[in-house]
């Protein structure tokens, strides 16, 4: 995990009231010097405006590194949405990794807008050597619109040996799986017959899929 | 009869701690992230909170220190529940306030000692 300052959640003057009072030019250059500033509410406008300009995206993923005051985290996250590029999927898989849980559920909920430009990293973070950052990945899934979504989820049932990474993967097929997964969950209360929890949970999604599926 | 907050992001995990927790003596009631769990402590008032760290919109560690903050609430008790086995995770949960540290998936026997102390302590 990396080094990172918690972030802090204070209160910001009203948008719309800042709005009209900006006078300060809205260029890209401009935007550069203003997302530096030591004014949080001088920070979050040029986060927000640089999400206006494709080659903002580095100085955004750049910037989130070292930003602690919330809003502007969120206006950063925001920006980067509109940037479904793999330039902005690999600058914001590295905050999976962050201590700072905002910051790791702002990414994990950006990354599941993006299904496209996810598609080629999802294999490599879903067998990433730290088993928290596959739990992500798996965290991911569950909300990610693609059509492979069952298949990768079906993958780690199948291949992954870690109980906890297992566990959430049983907990999360539930919402995106049918009835063709429950074999698949079977193998998986097979592989683990020695953890209580995981009997539990594969008989709990199991159940749970055949309500959904003959109701 | 005690009371415990269950506090998880993962429906399985909450169904299989309430189903322990209950075959404890205790009344469970459940949490989806650590910001639900402060909006439900102040009345459902628990003998202890089983506390999971990696959560939407407020995690384990920043729950605690909340709870730690707030002079009502800041005595109940907090087990973390992790899946991290590491030592330096189990400092960061102690330095955030937690009064137990379990590894995930809780074992039975695990459960029941942390809940005879807190049944005792209450």
């Amino acid at each position: 995990m990396g080094l990172r300052k918690t972030s802090t959640n204070i209160a910001l003057p009203d948008e719309n009231v800042e709005n009209e009072n900006r006078e300060v030019p809205r260029d890209f250059t401009q935007l550069k010097f203003q997302i530096l500033s030591l004014e949080p509410s001088e920070r979050r406008w040029a986060a927000r405006d640089l999400g206006n300009h494709p080659e903002g995206v580095p100085i955004l993923l750049e910037t989130l590194e070292t930003e602690t005051v919330v809003p502007v985290l969120d206006a950063i996250f925001t920006s980067l949405q509109k940037h479904p590029t793999h330039e902005c999927v690999n600058g914001l898989i590295r905050f999976l990794s962050s201590e700072d849980a905002s910051v790791r559920n702002n990414a994990i909920e950006v990354l599941q807008s993006m299904p496209n430009a996810l598609e080629t990293h999802i294999l490599s973070l879903l067998n990433h050597p730290d088993s928290d950052v596959r739990i992500f990945a798996i965290d991911i899934l569950q909300q990610l619109v693609h059509q492979n979504a069952p298949e990768w989820l079906k993958s780690v049932l199948l291949d992954e040996t870690h109980v906890n990474v297992v566990a959430t993967a049983v907990d999360r097929i539930v919402e995106i799986g049918d009835s063709s997964i429950l074999p698949t969950l079977e193998r998986v209360a097979q592989r683990f017959a020695q953890h209580d929890y995981i009997q539990f949970a594969v008989n709990t999604a199991i159940e749970r899929i055949k309500e959904d599926t003959y109701a | 009869m005690k009371k415990i907050l269950i506090i998880d992001d993962a429906l399985t995990v909450r169904m299989y701690h309430k189903q322990l927790m209950e075959q404890l003596g205790f009344v469970v009631e459940e949490a989806v992230n650590g910001l639900e769990a402060l909006e439900k402590i102040q009345d459902f008032q628990p003998d202890a909170c089983l506390v999971d760290v990696n959560m939407p919109k407020m995690d384990g560690y920043r729950f605690i220190k909340e709870l730690r903050n707030d002079e009502a609430l800041r005595h109940i008790p907090c087990i973390m529940i992790s899946t991290e086995a590491e030592q330096h995770d189990k400092e960061k949960a102690y330095a955030a306030g937690a009064n137990f540290y379990i590894v995930k998936p809780a074992k039975v026997d695990e459960l029941q000692n942390i809940s005879r102390l807190i049944a005792g302590a209450a």
